[in-house]
């Protein structure tokens, strides 16, 4: 249980005098259905059952099942695809009713991704007509989720399936503007800058952007981020992986200039430390010079501070201290 | 961020202040916390009870292995729960459902492989069935799926690789395929998500990472970048949380530190404060442990909260092994022991 406050003895005791009913309620339901199940009943009646039974606990991923397959050894059979495009459009609106109270079950997300799967095709001969208005309407159900809690990871998941398999592909820059509009809510919203990391790189691979101007202008919306909020960890994740193996030095260079100017500013800030630590032990490695013995003696003298500004992290930072302290002594 | 720590007032009570509790307030409520499991099967008359019955197999495993770490694994009887885990055998699809009448599923069935392997009762089994199910369940792309209806998961892969390894049948399995899925779940932060894009998350991060080291191929995890991100998980209050800017919850515990042991980085956090923060999280007059101090208990958290103090050397706890989230003496008794890394075990509890 996520999250639920702790209830007195007394209140248990109180809890479970109200819940009896409820409880015998549920036992002859659940067996009533299970029975049902045993007997291959896929009937409407059973199909009413298993949403009484759902409505109670989404939860119980056998009646999912068995509600399945009732649609696809039962009420599909004998059925126009009108009325099939009828059940599966009652399916999911009522797979987002349950969503809206239960956000986080697996099954319920799951059941409708597999209603979208088996939407068919019509109405007539515009084959691809409601597969096309359920994937769109898909998109802003989801949205709906992500407006309700924008770290909901099965949403997010949920989200990428939509995109990928929509009948009329949304351009996948359209997904920047997206998570820009996330994130500008809220810069701490690790999920928007994943998935940005995503498309990004789709986008390059695919050679629908410039990967150094649009990496310029990330590098600009970061640093915007970490002037406002500069003990967020999301953003010095992103710039990680913006800055990547560090095979640009220049650009190296730079990015510890602006980190530096920042811990000028910020002087305790040990996302800065941490951050310089790593693009400096990058130019050590990268790129050997005579100037190797002050980029050791800034590492050192950073992680002393970071092993007491966050000590419970002392360990990583002692190791690190040992590792650069050998690449000055073994050039 | 700082708001979620709790400080025990000596009486059990505990007040959110926004202090870490820096000092070990108090110890592991051992004969509570038997006790608690010990009662989860007489408590048919809390609704909750019944509604968990999906995940009843699970709740078994979890019970079963925090009594084991606290060294009373024969608080439960055994023969009972063996006869229990059978009636949940599905002679259709040829594996474990989470209870009787239930369908049968990956999840549960490899928590029914774990509890005969614990009761060491795996001669109950139709091995050969099994395993055909097991494999039935892998796609194309490399991942499994948790039954026929094909919702698949990174989870799924772990339950997978974990049930063939302790049946002694992980030879086979397509390795190479098995372990390309995960590495295309792979994250630039060096963690794993659950399937091909997703965000990285301690609870995956453990699969992918504990399949891979089963697997052997502990070489496509990129340490030095996943191990900052587990370390980066604990908070001030020395909880762990299981994303970035998220809150703390007793089960990151086991998820994040799991893999910490695994890839041999577990003095990255500061163990007395994640000691402190599970204790802090237990119900000092029903036993188990909540996701947070002042929850509600419940199994799950209680097994992953103990999970996560025997890697960090609790003292008087037995050793647990974090790949298969087992007693170590099981593994290492079936020769299934990985490289992996414990803190070692402290005399009392005296930081």
């Amino acid at each position: 249980m996520h999250g639920v406050k702790r209830q007195t003895q007394q209140a248990i005791v109180d809890r479970k005098q109200r819940e009896k009913s409820k409880i015998e309620g549920l036992l002859k339901l659940t067996d009533a259905v299970l029975d049902r199940k045993k007997g291959k009943d896929w009937s409407a009646e059973a199909f009413d059952a298993t949403t009484q039974l759902l409505t109670v606990n989404p939860e119980f991923y056998t009646i999912w099942n068995y509600r399945r397959n009732i649609l696809l050894n039962g009420l599909f059979r004998e059925s126009t695809p009108e009325d099939i495009n009828e059940l599966l459009s009652g399916e999911l609106a009522l797979t987002m009713k349950f969503l809206q109270s239960h956000p986080k079950v697996y099954w319920i997300w799951n059941h409708r991704q597999w209603c979208l799967q088996n939407v068919p095709q019509g109405p007539g001969s515009d084959l691809d007509g409601w597969r096309k208005k359920y994937w769109a309407f898909e998109l802003q159900a989801v949205e709906k989720m992500l407006n309700a809690d924008a770290r909901n990871f099965h949403a997010w998941n949920y989200r990428r399936y939509v995109l990928a398999n929509m009948s009329v592909p949304r351009p996948e820059s359209s997904e920047l503007t997206y998570t820009m509009k996330k994130i500008e809510s809220n810069f701490s919203n690790f999920s928007a800058w994943h998935q940005r990391s995503k498309v990004y790189t789709s986008l390059w691979h695919q050679g629908k952007l410039d990967p150094i101007k649009s990496k310029e202008k990330e590098f600009e919306l970061v640093r915007n981020a970490m002037y406002t909020d500069p003990d967020d960890q999301s953003i010095w994740m992103y710039h990680r992986w913006l800055v990547g193996l560090g095979h640009d030095k220049e650009l190296l260079e730079r990015e510890i200039g602006v980190i530096q100017e920042l811990l000028e500013e910020q002087p305790d800030s040990k996302w800065c430390m941490e951050s310089l630590v790593h693009y400096k032990r990058l130019i050590l490695t990268n790129y050997p010079s005579d100037r190797d013995k002050d980029l050791v003696a800034d590492c050192v003298r950073l992680l002393d501070q970071l092993k007491d500004i966050d000590s419970a992290r002392r360990h990583r930072y002692e190791e690190i201290h040992r590792a650069v302290v050998n690449i000055s002594t073994h050039p | 961020m700082a708001a979620d720590t709790g400080v025990e007032d000596g009486a059990g009570n505990y007040e959110v202040t926004g202090i870490p509790p820096l000092i070990m307030s108090t110890h592991l409520l051992v004969p509570l916390h038997v006790k608690y499991i010990q009662g989860l099967g007489e408590s048919k008359d809390d609704l909750a009870y019944h509604l968990t019955a999906h995940l009843r197999l699970n709740a078994i495993y979890w019970g079963l292995t925090a009594l084991s770490i606290v060294n009373h694994q024969d608080a439960l009887d055994r023969d009972e729960m063996i006869e229990f885990v059978m009636s949940c055998w599905d002679e259709e699809a040829g594996a474990f459902g989470a209870h009787p009448n239930h369908d049968a599923h990956i999840l549960a069935t490899l928590s029914a492989i774990q509890i005969l392997v614990m009761q060491d009762a795996l001669d109950r089994l139709d091995v050969p069935k099994v395993v055909k199910f097991i494999l039935s369940l892998q796609q194309p792309s490399g991942v499994f799926a948790g039954d026929s209806f094909g919702e698949i998961d990174t989870r799924f892969s772990y339950c997978a690789v974990s049930a063939l390894s302790l049946l002694g049948r992980l030879h086979e399995l397509d390795i190479e395929k098995t372990t390309n899925y995960i590495i295309q779940c792979r994250n630039f932060d060096g963690g794993f998500g659950s399937c091909v894009g997703a965000e990285s998350h301690a609870g995956q991060v453990w699969v992918c990472v504990a399949a891979l080291a089963i697997m052997d191929r502990l070489d496509v995890v990129d340490v030095p970048t996943l191990a900052w991100w587990l370390a980066e998980r604990q908070l001030p209050s020395g909880g762990l949380n299981g994303r970035p800017e998220k809150l703390p919850d007793v089960c990151y515990s086991h998820w994040a530190l799991s893999s910490l042991a695994i890839l041999k980085k577990l003095s990255w956090i500061d163990a007395d404060r994640t000691i402190s923060f599970i204790l802090s999280a237990q119900d000092s007059e029903g036993g188990g442990i909540a996701d947070r101090a002042g929850d509600m208990v419940d199994v799950f958290h209680t097994v992953f909260g103990i999970a996560g103090l025997s890697l960090l050397g609790y003292p008087d706890l037995l050793d647990l092994d974090p790949v298969y989230c087992m007693p170590a003496a099981t593994i290492e008794k079936m020769g299934l022991r990985k490289d992996w890394q414990a803190l070692e075990r402290r005399t009392t509890s005296e930081s």
